[in-house]
């Protein structure tokens, strides 16, 4: 690899830890000075909106199979039901994942077996 | 110890991490990038998507400036992601290191738990939490590098399966948030353009843009929800 690679990798690692880190370390100096001026601290409601709309955003994106067809978006349905109910009964991170990729899982083996795929 | 506890409750990212670290291991090898420099990728950038774009245009000899303002281009949806979850972490020596790990799916972990816990555990949490993340993403990243054609004839469904662990984990954390008319409407909407944009092939642009038209739906409805209250007074 060429001068070029390595100074492209340094530039958008940097860029993107910059991108992480500065709007944090901002914000955390914004809301400290709100308290010592003896304000509520609180981040600007667009952003406490924007924050749940950006996990959709990402949900919506991973729910569109990577080759999309019938059985896939079958399968798609069924994962999210099965982690919907799980979470519904045990208000928990891991167990509803542990469902949703199961009955998704079986659902791919089954339409395969079915299509002889 | 709230470390662990964040490593425990970060397993189920792995479920998606490992396979598209594979994926990307193979794919960068491919292009023509040795071992160490696929790994020194996902260590430095780490950013899924963005990798992809970098390993994809230098294979295709564009321009490095073309590169580099791409893939940060990508990457520029994570500026929102400190701020929403700064009033929850305490000040530390070590966010230069730490907020390196804030990935799209530690910030979602995060928002949805930090707010539940004590004070004191949350930066051992999201230290735990980012750390199992970032070495499951470099140690996928590896194996697909070293032996991914391998693991791939192995197990070739593993890795069409797996990824569905993200999904289901996103679900569940935006579950309690359907709590009234407008999130539910602000919610829905911003799913419903995200999935109709990655159809379309445009999934780089479409968590801002989605998220994006679900906050515009969010204030419509909210003006709505005022503006008849106003009335029915």
């Amino acid at each position: 690899m060429d001068n070029g690679f390595w100074f492209a990798l340094l530039l958008v690692s940097v860029g993107t830890l910059c991108m992480r880190l500065l709007p944090l370390l901002w914000m955390q100096r914004h809301l400290l000075k709100q308290k010592r001026k003896g304000g509520l601290a609180a981040i600007p409601g667009w952003l406490s909106v924007l924050g749940p709309l950006m996990i959709a955003a990402m949900l919506g994106v991973s729910l569109v199979p990577a080759t999309v067809g019938w059985s896939a978006w079958l399968a798609t349905l069924l994962g999210a039901l099965a982690a919907l109910m799980a979470w519904l009964w045990t208000k928990s991170l891991g167990w509803p994942v542990l469902a949703g990729v199961s009955i998704y899982g079986l659902a791919i083996l089954l339409a395969r077996l079915m299509t002889g795929g | 110890m709230s470390w662990q506890t964040g490593a425990r409750e970060a397993t189920p990212l792995l479920g998606g991490y490992i396979p598209v670290a594979i994926s990307f291991g193979m794919v960068a090898v491919q292009a023509g990038f040795s071992v160490w420099h696929t790994i020194l990728i996902s260590t430095l950038i780490y950013a899924g998507a963005s990798q992809f774009l970098f390993v994809a245009m230098v294979a295709a000899g564009a321009p490095w400036s073309l590169v580099v303002v791409m893939t940060l281009l990508i990457n520029a949806r994570h500026v929102v992601y400190g701020p929403s979850i700064a009033p929850w972490l305490p000040k530390s020596r070590w966010w230069p290191f730490l907020s390196h790990g804030l990935t799209d799916q530690i910030f979602a972990l995060a928002l949805s738990r930090l707010p539940q816990l004590p004070a004191g555990q949350r930066l051992g949490w999201y230290s735990g939490a980012m750390l199992l993340a970032w070495f499951s993403w470099v140690a996928g990243t590896a194996a697909g590098a070293i032996a991914g054609e391998e693991l791939s004839r192995h197990w070739p469904l593993l890795g069409e399966i797996m990824p569905f662990a993200l999904p289901a984990l996103f679900l569940v954390l935006l579950a309690p948030r359907f709590t009234s008319r407008s999130w539910s409407i602000a919610l829905g909407c911003t799913i419903g353009v995200a999935m109709v944009l990655t159809l379309y092939g445009f999934t780089n642009a479409s968590i801002p843009l989605a998220a994006a038209s679900g906050a515009l739906c969010f204030y419509l409805t909210t003006l709505h929800a005022r503006a008849g209250g106003r009335l029915d007074g």
